[in-house]
């Protein structure tokens, strides 16, 4: 599911199968020498984070990116973000990101860390089987999650 | 003499007619070219997509075959991946949509038991000809593509309700 209408809607009526919210935690570069890298890292954690949607839709909800830059990056706001979203119904709440910053975060919030790929510049075959690649890496991390209780 | 004379008032009003009817037209054209121009509208609606997958290679185990195609919604373009899970019965050849019919999830050939496939999201299950098997969240069977065929290759068409179950 997306966090749009439709989806939504379908979400409130289907809480007890849609348990899981994927929040990609975006970093911003606007420096002259890092805005294309940055920008290329998010064009990966979009494609991976749709692709996981497409395969996952019926049980999770991807949300909108969380962007911040390096000043506006801050330990605290990720946990009450966490909780935000538990609140709205989401039993797990995974954050999914290029930024290595957040792994110290670990033990507070579940945070599936992955080294972007430049895939922008990829043909089509090579882009869906390295995306197929990175969905092996989250699969685990979903389910185990999702057997434990 | 005075009679032919255009009043400002007159004038006014053909200005903001024209003005107004050609605003209209500026809005009404491009809906009346979705209106009728099927070539416009979403691809895949209609035409079949072909794809890489050889129809001398099929056999009775489904097998995964990948399509793109492009998709405009709004002014925003672009490319959706799809598969389809495909097959031959006989001479028939089936394609499935791997969407389960629960909430959506991709399911997967053999993912958990033997012929059948697997929705990993809440345990969904499905015969090998997309029949829903009782007792799983599914509540119909996995719908159907349009199959054709071009050069000796698979072409995928419309997705269709599963006429096999
Ligand atoms: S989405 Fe497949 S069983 Fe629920």
């Amino acid at each position: 599911m997306y966090f749009q209408v439709k989806d939504v809607q379908q979400y409130q009526q289907n809480k007890e199968f849609i348990d899981t919210a994927i929040v990609p935690l975006v970093y911003l570069d606007f420096a002259e020498d890092k805005m294309v890298k940055s920008s290329s890292d998010v064009e990966f954690l979009m494609s991976l984070t749709s692709f996981i949607e497409q395969q996952f839709k019926g049980r999770l909800m991807l949300i909108p990116p969380f962007s911040y830059t390096e000043s506006t990056r801050s330990e605290q706001v990720v946990p009450i973000l966490k909780k935000n979203i538990q609140e709205g119904g989401f039993k797990h709440v995974i954050f999914i990101t290029c930024d290595h910053y957040w792994t110290n975060l670990q033990k507070e919030v579940d945070v599936i860390w992955l080294p972007a790929i430049p895939i922008e510049s990829m043909d089509k075959d090579v882009k869906k089987r390295i995306l197929e690649e990175q969905l092996k890496q989250v699969i685990p991390v979903l389910t185990s999650k999702w057997t434990q209780q | 003499m005075v009679n032919k004379k255009v009043s400002r008032r007159q004038f006014l009003n053909y200005t903001l007619t024209g003005v107004g009817g050609f605003m209209a037209a500026g809005m009404l054209m491009p809906m009346l070219r979705f209106a009728i121009d099927p070539a416009l509208q979403v691809k895949a609606e209609g035409d079949f997509i072909l794809t890489s997958q050889k129809i001398a290679d099929l056999t009775d185990v489904p097998v995964r075959v990948d399509f793109t195609y492009e998709q405009v919604d709004a002014w925003y373009k672009s490319e959706v991946s799809e598969m389809a899970w495909v097959y031959k019965e006989g001479d028939r050849i089936v394609a499935l949509s791997p969407v389960c019919k629960h909430l959506g999830c991709t399911v997967n050939w053999e993912g958990d038991r033997p012929n059948e496939y697997f929705c990993a999201c809440h345990g969904g299950r499905y015969e090998k000809n997309g029949k829903n098997i009782p007792g799983t969240p599914p509540t119909g069977p996995l719908d159907e593509y349009e199959v054709s065929e071009k050069d000796g290759y698979l072409m995928l068409g419309k997705k269709i309700p599963n006429t096999l179950v």
